[in-house]
This record gives C-alpha cells, structure tokens and sequence, in this order.
C-alpha cells in the first residue's frame, strides 16, 4: 500500500503526538486490525525477548531482595538454560573468575571492562541494573570478612559444612538488611569503575 | 501465528513468566515496527530501537498496569507509550535534521494544487515548532510546551471545518482505511476518497487565513 503522503499529514501527525488532536480511540483500533506490514528477522525477535527477559527478572529481583551480581548470572544463566561453560567460552572469561563471579567469591572491580562488555552483551544487562548490581557485591565481598568474624563469634554448630552454611545465610541475610557505608577510599574505586564502565559503549 | 489475549500476556509477566516475553514480541513488535516506519516514517533501525524501547517499558512499568473495563485496556496502555516514544523521537529529528527529513515534501512542492503561499504556511508552522523545541540540550519543560503551543493553530483551524471533515483529515494522516472513517463519517469510502484532497485543500486555505504573517 503506497499512499500519497504530503506535508500536511505530517503536521497533522505531529499534532497528533503531541497532544492536539485526537482521533478517539480509531486509530489504536485500525492499529489492532491491520496485519502488520513489516517482517522481522527471528534472529531479531530473539534477542529482543532476551532482552526483555533479563529485565523482567531484574525488575522481579529488585522487588523482592537486593541482588548481588552471583545471584543474578546464576539465575539468568539459567533461566536461558545455559551451562556455565556456554558463558565462559563466549564472553572470554576464565572458568575459574566466572564461578567466583557467580559465588560473589570476587568483587567485580577486579574484572575487566572488555569483560563486562562482553558479558552485558552476551546476557543484555542493562546498564543500571548492572551498577546497582556491582555497588552491591563490592559492598558484601568487601565486608564479607567482617561479617564472618561477628558471625562466628554466635555459631556454635560443630559441623563444618552445617557451620559454613548457617553462616553464608547470616551473611546474606545481615547484607540485605544493612546499609554499609564504604570507606571513602573503596567508594572512590567504586565510583571510578562504574563512570568507566558507563563510558564503555556495550 | 497463536493468538494470546492481553489477559494472558500481563498476567504472565507480573508473574516473571519469560513465556510472556515472547507473546508481547509476538504480537506486537512488527505490528509496532511497521506503524513507526510506514505511518510514521521512522527509518527501520531507529523504528526497531523504539519498538523496543517502547516493550522494555511496558516490561518495567507492568506492575503499574491494571485492566479497568476490558482486555483492549492493555493495547490502548501500551500504544500510548508507543504514542510518547515516537513523539520524542519526532522532537528530537526536528532539533537535529528538521522533521522534513525522510518526508516526501516534493509531493507538495510537485502538487499543483498548492499554490506557493500554502506550502509556505505548513512549513512556518512546522519552522515554529522546531525553533520552539530549542536545541537538543535545552529541550525540557517550558520548550515541550511552547512546541504544543505552536500547534495550536492546527486544533482551532480543524474545528472551523465540518465534522466529517475533520475525521478525514485527523485519519487519513494516520493511514486508517477509508472504509473505517466512513463508519464514522456518514459517507461512502468512495465519497471520502474523492472528498480528501479538496479537505486538504480548504484546511490548508483557513490555515492561510488563520496566520496572516506568512505571505
């Protein structure tokens, strides 16, 4: 359908965005009717589900608990039923930083910025999800030490593995609920890496 | 293709089912693609950045959507995000390129039915509303509203024409089908056809009238 088109419906378009004139419902109607003319690759249609598929989880975990960035790979990872294997080998991360990285064993400053691009591009992370994210596991992986300590001092479990598993669920738990206050040095790092990280184009 | 009701896909996604992902894309990405780049004439790579610009905030904001009268709720909700993120991208390629790129101006200029003083007059409308959005870095608050203000023409010169006349001119801007503006209109989708162009002309004749500065 190829349609003369003028000037004037450009204005009248434009006054119709912006609030000028109405067309009462028809045209969200017509829009619902009419098969849509245009085709899209599958290629596209998938990426663009994945895309809307890590914001939906990241939404969903916000509105439940703070997530740390090893909770949010775990569960990304999958949710699109990949083994970690299939992380590593397309975003060039050693196999043995990633399952730190997905066990919140290692802060993310010390990866590097190739390697967040490659990872935000892989899993489509959104930019603000992912400083929220990386703020709060270099918080519990700076602190984590700490926390143990204090906890440690009010378990009393003799089993080791029973001992370290009480333990990471205090740990979790206190994290979520306080609010830790980096000191300065560690918050200008912080800062630094994520004005970096926001500058690197994904 | 299956069909899924509006129902099912917003209930899916307030409850993080990725499935619900895959309905929203595959019902209304290319719907949405192609009324941004055929109605709208957004070129295809930015159409398919706003297309989904406009699902990641339906994505983001569902939990704020609730259905009052009926499963449309959801489609007339999501086509005004889809409304808004066209409109700002229409602002931004008046601030950067001027909005007659990727319009077909020379069907005016090659019309004779426009004389020189009409095609000057929806050109210093559409001057006005560029120079009222200011440049992209000073482009909030009193800018959007002085834009609006620019229009305000339009609206007024619409209501000086019959009603069946501006239903013609408001729709066909938008490509609805003639057949469906005749429902509305009391006139034949053959009638309407013919009828256009002379609408056209006599809007843009009391548009004359309306702004005497252009001459």
């Amino acid at each position: 359908m190829n349609t003369k088109r003028d000037t004037i419906d450009l204005l009248l378009q434009v006054a119709f965005l912006e609030g000028k004139i109405t067309t009462h419902g028809l045209y969200e109607q017509t829009v619902l009717k009419r098969k849509p003319l245009v085709r899209s690759a599958d290629a596209v249609k998938a990426a663009l589900s994945q895309r809307l598929e890590a914001a939906l989880l990241s939404n969903r975990s916000k509105a439940t608990s703070p997530l740390t960035l090893g909770a949010f790979l775990r569960r990304l990872r999958e949710h699109q039923s990949l083994r970690p294997q299939d992380v590593i080998s397309r975003t060039g991360i050693s196999s043995n930083i990633y399952k730190m990285l997905e066990h919140d064993r290692i802060s993310p400053l010390k990866i590097s910025l190739k390697s967040w691009k490659a990872m935000r591009q892989f899993f489509q992370i959104p930019l603000d999800a992912l400083e929220d994210m990386i703020r709060r596991t270099h918080q519990l992986v700076f602190f984590r030490a700490s926390f143990r300590t204090t906890l440690a001092r009010y378990d009393t479990r003799k089993n080791k593995k029973m001992k370290a598993a009480t333990l990471e669920k205090a740990a979790e738990e206190l994290f979520v609920r306080a609010t830790l206050p980096l000191p300065q040095k560690e918050q200008e790092k912080l800062n630094a890496f994520l004005k970096a990280l926001a500058e690197e184009k994904a | 293709m299956a069909r899924f009701s509006n129902q099912q896909i917003v209930r899916e996604l307030k409850e993080g089912d990725r499935l619900g992902c895959r309905h929203l894309v595959d019902l209304y990405q290319e719907r949405l693609l192609g009324e941004a780049t055929r109605v709208f004439r957004v070129p295809r790579l930015d159409a398919e950045e706003l297309v989904s610009d406009v699902l990641l905030a339906v994505i983001n904001k569902i939990n704020t959507f609730e259905f009052k009268r009926s499963d449309g709720d959801f489609h007339y909700w999501l086509m005004t995000i889809f409304r808004n993120r066209v409109r700002d991208f229409m602002r931004h390629r008046a601030q950067t390129d001027g909005l007659w790129e990727n319009f077909d101006e020379a069907a005016l200029e090659d019309d004779e039915t426009y004389s020189a003083t009409e095609r000057e007059v929806v050109r210093s409308i559409l001057r006005n509303y560029e120079e009222s959005l200011g440049s992209p870095e000073e482009n909030e608050g009193s800018a959007k509203s002085s834009a609006r203000g620019a229009l305000e023409v339009i609206a007024e010169v619409l209501d000086q024409l019959e009603t069946w006349e501006r239903v013609l001119l408001r729709c066909r801007a938008l490509e609805i089908p003639y057949e469906d503006i005749a429902r509305y209109t009391g006139k034949t989708a053959k009638q309407l056809k013919v009828y256009h162009a002379r609408v056209k002309k006599k809007f843009l004749n009391l548009l004359g009238r309306q702004t005497p500065k252009v001459q």
